[in-house]
């Protein structure tokens, strides 16, 4: 099951990051190729971004932060799921963030963490490898 | 959510547990008349229709989203279980799809911790995607006192609500120039309870006026469909707009006709999905025999006295 369905995207700008523009834009271009996108402006609390992906069951979630509060907020994320036990659901990152914190998230599960000006292809590319290692793994708990 | 079983997303759902829901929705809406989707709606109807569910339709940008947001908050004050589901369109040409009614509700839903479920119609023609019908199931057998269905606010899925809720409120405006002719001429008839929202602007009024006078024209049978003026900012007129949807919803509970209807229509569906379910095989089988199809032509048989004759055989 879940094989060739749309790919479901939860967006979200956890914190209180005024900038929201860029991610319209993003939130257009994953619909464009074929996503199907929950854009809910500001969610204010990580708290708040996992019960969405949660109630949502969405695929992947993906966190932009331009703040430089990645490895607190993105981390606080990562830390619920964990928490949770939600272990099908990808977390993939964008924003302002260092190469030395990269790998850092990586450990945490949040991959891509592409920076301003990155080609949205290559995030698409990302994402869709992302949903489907996700998808198959919910096809096995059939 | 670690990867769940059959088993548990159904004793999950009857239990109320969020991810069980969410992932026996995803089953539904992805994998839509499987054995597996289909055993979960068997395995929880006996705990369905407890729920009071309530459609919203009304022309885009009407302001249904923040309606459903204000109604989640002030019912579950009342102490009342709320969920949501609300339906956008596809994209035609990607497929994909801005699913932006959340945005609308999302303070309420995380104040009062309301589960709302986003859904794409997926280019379903005509109707509400058959897979909302299921998904309202889940949340009523998961617990839900009310259900508020928002429509995509265009076209025949608006119409279908009908068939789906037992209340349908269609939500009108000020502003809506002589579009409103149009839009009356589709949902006049469905409507069990109509809002005029945006009452803060200009027009709203006269709107109301119109709504009233166009209604006291129609025939009604024994219920007569209130109107009712709201301000979904402020959330004025929103008490009595609550009264009015329990007052249906009881009335409801003492007529059964349309507890029959509603049954006799979804079975109605699922009959006819059955019957294309059981002949689908056989029939693209037919279809896709070049030889046959080539015979077909050469001899000028027409496609009436050809299907009648293929239908004969596989039934
Ligand atoms: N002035 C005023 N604006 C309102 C009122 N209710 C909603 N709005 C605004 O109307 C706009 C559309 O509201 P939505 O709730 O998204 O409307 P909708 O019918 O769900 O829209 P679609 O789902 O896109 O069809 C938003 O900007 C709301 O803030 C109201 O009572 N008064
Ligand atoms: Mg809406």
């Amino acid at each position: 099951m879940f094989k060739d369905k749309p790919i479901k995207i939860l967006l979200a700008k956890p914190g209180i990051d005024g900038h929201d523009r860029g991610i319209l834009v993003l939130a257009k271009a994953f619909r464009d190729a074929g996503m199907e996108v929950i854009y809910v402006g500001l969610l204010p609390t990580p708290e708040e971004v996992v019960d969405t992906a949660i109630n949502e069951d969405v695929d992947v979630v993906a966190l932009s932060l331009l703040n430089g509060a990645h490895m607190t907020v993105f981390k606080k994320v990562a830390d619920l799921m964990k928490e949770k036990g939600v272990k099908d659901i990808a977390v993939v990152g964008g924003g302002t963030i260092p190469d030395a914190d990269k790998p850092k998230l990586e450990k945490l599960g949040i991959s891509g963490n592409y920076g301003p000006g990155t080609p949205i292809a290559e995030i698409i590319k990302h994402i869709t490898e992302r949903a489907a290692e996700i998808r198959k793994l919910k096809a096995t708990g059939e | 959510m670690k990867v769940l079983k059959i088993e548990e997303i159904v004793r999950g759902i009857l239990d109320g547990d969020r991810r069980a829901v969410s992932r026996g929705i995803s089953v539904i809406e992805n994998d839509y008349d499987s054995t597996v989707a289909r055993r979960i709606i068997k395995e929880i109807f006996p705990s369905t229709g407890r729920a009071h569910i309530v459609g919203i339709t009304g022309p885009p940008g009407i302001g249904k989203s923040t309606m459903i947001g204000n109604l989640s908050a002030m019912l579950s004050k009342k102490g009342f279980r709320v969920s949501v589901v609300a339906v956008d369109a596809s994209s035609p040409f990607s497929g994909g799809s801005l699913l932006g009614n959340r945005i609308r509700m999302q303070e309420s839903l995380s104040k009062y911790g309301v589960y709302m479920r986003s859904l794409a119609n997926r280019g379903m023609n005509g109707g509400l995607s058959r897979s909302v019908w299921d998904a309202v199931k889940i949340l009523d057998a998961s617990g839900s006192d009310y259900i508020i269905v928002e429509t995509v606010g265009a076209g025949q899925a608006d119409l279908d609500i009908v068939n789906l809720a037992e209340t349908v409120i269609v939500v009108l405006g000020p502003g809506l120039g002589d579009e409103i002719q149009a839009i009356k001429a589709g949902i006049m008839e469905i409507g069990h309870v109509f809002v005029i929202n945006k009452m803060d602007r200009q027009g709203a009024f006269i709107a109301m006026k119109d709504i009233e006078e166009t209604l006291a024209m129609s025939p009604s049978g024994e219920w007569k469909p209130p109107v009712v003026g709201v301000n979904s900012l402020t959330g004025e007129g929103y008490e009595t707009f609550i009264e009015k949807i329990q007052e249906h919803g009881n009335f409801v509970k003492n007529h059964s006709g349309s507890i029959l209807r509603k049954f006799r229509t979804e079975l109605q569906m699922t009959i006819i999905q059955e019957l294309r379910r059981k002949f689908e095989s056989d029939i693209s089988l037919f279809l896709g025999d070049n030889a046959v199809i080539e015979r077909l032509i050469r001899e000028k048989v027409d496609p009436y006295s050809a299907a009648e004759k293929l239908v004969k055989k596989i039934t």
